[in-house]
């Protein structure tokens, strides 16, 4: 966070991601905090479990999907924080597999 | 659990068009619903900061933060209701739309609907683009300016577009390192549109004070050159760029390799048509204004009767564009609805609309991307970053079942995945196209069905209760 004194960002609060403290500060998204922590890797892919990020950050491309107190494919950038919440990366499985 | 809101006029959007349409329509009388889906009113153009956050003197701030102020304040005191956080996820009866607000179900019920669903960056395919680290330029903004959080340490903006100076802009705010900017386009290519610039004088002024920023901070545009790839083991740590000439064909020899933790490419933007789509609204290819875009009349008016379209919906035009259209479509809607509008006030933001639409698709033919840049995705290039769909896979397809994007989606699953085709649809209709080698709308649109965005089975059931 990178605050000049004209914008000041709301109280501390602690996330859990993936069991593991995150302090994050009221009115960030769950993105803005991972990213303030240097989380730059949000998840794996199913398909190939490949590594990614934000990419759209306005809650266009779903490539932020975590899993938010409990319920799955919740977009990181448009999630603001609240103190005790629990994000979780998506679990890994596959789906399905497909002949290309 | 489900919650129903009711109005005479139901405006999807909280950016320029809609809170345009918003204000004309409820000064002309009209019981007035916005629904948005940011946290904040003011769309990308007018982002707010998070309530949550504090400022101590708001004429500290710069206009960044305040130019959509005056027009949010005057949205409240002309009587609008703005519901945030609510996503429009349905139509399924004339009149009503279905919505989620913090996971809960609602209808919305409404005589006339004005659409400023905005538009959302096109982004092309290159190999890494899937990297964490490479982003679009409009989501570095909204972390720098919304979110007061920089995106990385060492920052390269590329692609093509007037976009990416107020990013630039931002980023420089925010105390960043921007390492190099590449422009697709050359300013020798731009000459033969430079006659076309007279009378837009607010924006000749605004791109000079633009040109001094980057003197200022010592940047230097490098024109001609495009994103070739990214390179990095766990997230991006360089970019590699080629020069291009006029037709985006690489220029052998040309590359460089910049370091970066983050690389941002965007080349213009899409219309967010999913909704008109699904209200019915009749639909054209435009390919200087961003792709298919919805038909309308004087009055912004679609061909499904008081269905209303403004802004960048109805094809990229910018945002003094999507004000003025706004204004149109909410003057046009209240007397769709009865009321008596101001006849002068209609003609003058028609008049107003025109003008700048004359600007918008300037910079949109000046800007216009290279089709040699489509010519650069590999086949082992992702296209579809929901579903890990590649470009080999696509021309497969074609070669298989024809020129038709909505095969091509149904057989491989690109833009079947979270996004609905969002970030990858303009791209697969691209590359059916040329791999079927017909025109570009010939292949079709996607198909869009309910939800919008997913929603879960459960709010469903609410709503049926």
């Amino acid at each position: 966070m990178n605050s000049d004194g004209k914008i000041i960002p709301g109280a501390s609060v602690t996330l859990q991601l993936d069991g593991k403290p995150l302090p994050a500060r009221r009115g960030q998204t769950v993105a803005a905090a991972m990213l303030a922590a240097g989380q730059r890797v949000l998840r794996h892919t199913r398909r190939s479990g490949k590594p990614r990020g934000l990419f759209c950050a306005m809650g266009v491309c779903f490539d932020c999907v975590m899993t938010i107190d409990g319920e799955a494919g919740v977009r990181a950038c448009m999630t603001k924080v609240e103190d005790g919440m629990q994000v979780n990366s998506p679990a890994q499985f596959k789906p399905y597999e497909r002949k290309s | 659990m489900s919650f129903t809101l009711d109005a005479d006029l139901v405006v999807v959007g909280a950016g320029p068009a809609g809170l345009s349409a918003a204000l004309a329509a409820a000064n002309a009388g009209a019981r007035v619903v916005v629904l948005d889906e940011y946290a904040e009113p003011g769309g990308q153009f007018y982002k707010q900061l998070p309530a949550e956050f504090s400022v101590p003197d708001r004429a500290q701030l710069d206009d960044d933060y305040t130019k959509g102020d005056a027009l949010l304040a005057a949205v409240k005191k002309a009587g609008v209701t703005i519901s945030n956080e609510t996503l429009v996820w349905g139509a399924f009866e004339p009149g009503v739309l279905s919505v989620r607000r913090r996971g809960e179900a609602g209808s919305v019920k409404a005589q006339k609907i004005v659409v400023a669903s905005g538009a959302y960056e096109r982004a092309i395919a290159f190999p890494g683009w899937d990297l964490p680290g490479v982003m679009t330029p409009g989501g570095a903004q909204t972390l720098a300016k919304n979110q007061q959080q920089l995106p990385g340490e060492r920052i390269v903006l590329a692609g093509s577009g007037p976009f990416l100076l107020p990013v630039t802009k931002t980023l420089l705010g925010a105390g960043a390192h921007i390492a190099a900017i590449y422009e697709a386009t050359r300013p020798r290519e731009w000459a033969r549109h430079a006659l076309r610039l007279w009378g837009h004088w607010d924006r000749v002024a605004e791109a000079l004070r633009y040109r001094r920023m980057l003197a200022d901070a010592g940047l230097s545009i490098r024109f001609g050159r495009i994103v070739v790839r990214a390179e990095g083991a766990e997230c991006v740590e360089r970019v590699v760029t080629m020069e291009c000439d006029a037709a985006g064909q690489t220029i052998a020899g040309s590359e460089q390799v910049e370091a970066c933790d983050t690389l941002c490419v965007g080349y213009g933007f899409i219309p967010q048509v999913q909704l008109t789509r699904l209200l019915g609204c009749e639909h054209r290819f435009d390919a200087l204004r961003g792709g298919w875009v919805p038909k309308f009349g004087s009055d912004m008016q679609t061909s499904v009767p008081g269905v209303f379209v403004a802004g960048e919906v109805a094809g990229i035009g910018g945002a003094y564009t999507a004000l003025a259209e706004g204004w149109v479509a909410g003057l046009g809607a209240a007397r769709a609805l009865g009321h008596k509008i101001r006849e002068m006030s209609l003609l003058s933001a028609q008049r107003e609309r025109t003008t700048r639409r004359k600007f918008g698709d300037l910079v949109n033919a000046v800007f216009a991307v290279k089709p040699g840049i489509f010519g650069l995705i590999a086949d082992d290039t992702l296209v579809c970053r929901c579903e890990e769909v590649t470009a080999g896979e696509i021309r497969a397809a074609v070669a298989a079942w024809g020129a038709s994007a909505g095969a091509v989606k149904g057989v491989t699953r690109c833009g079947m995945g979270y996004c609905q085709g969002r970030i990858c649809g303009s791209l697969l209709e691209e590359l059916t196209a040329r791999a079927a080698g017909c025109a570009r709308e010939d292949v079709g649109g996607l198909s869009v069905r309910p939800p919008l965005k997913p929603v879960r089975v459960g709010e469903l059931a609410d709503l049926a209760e």
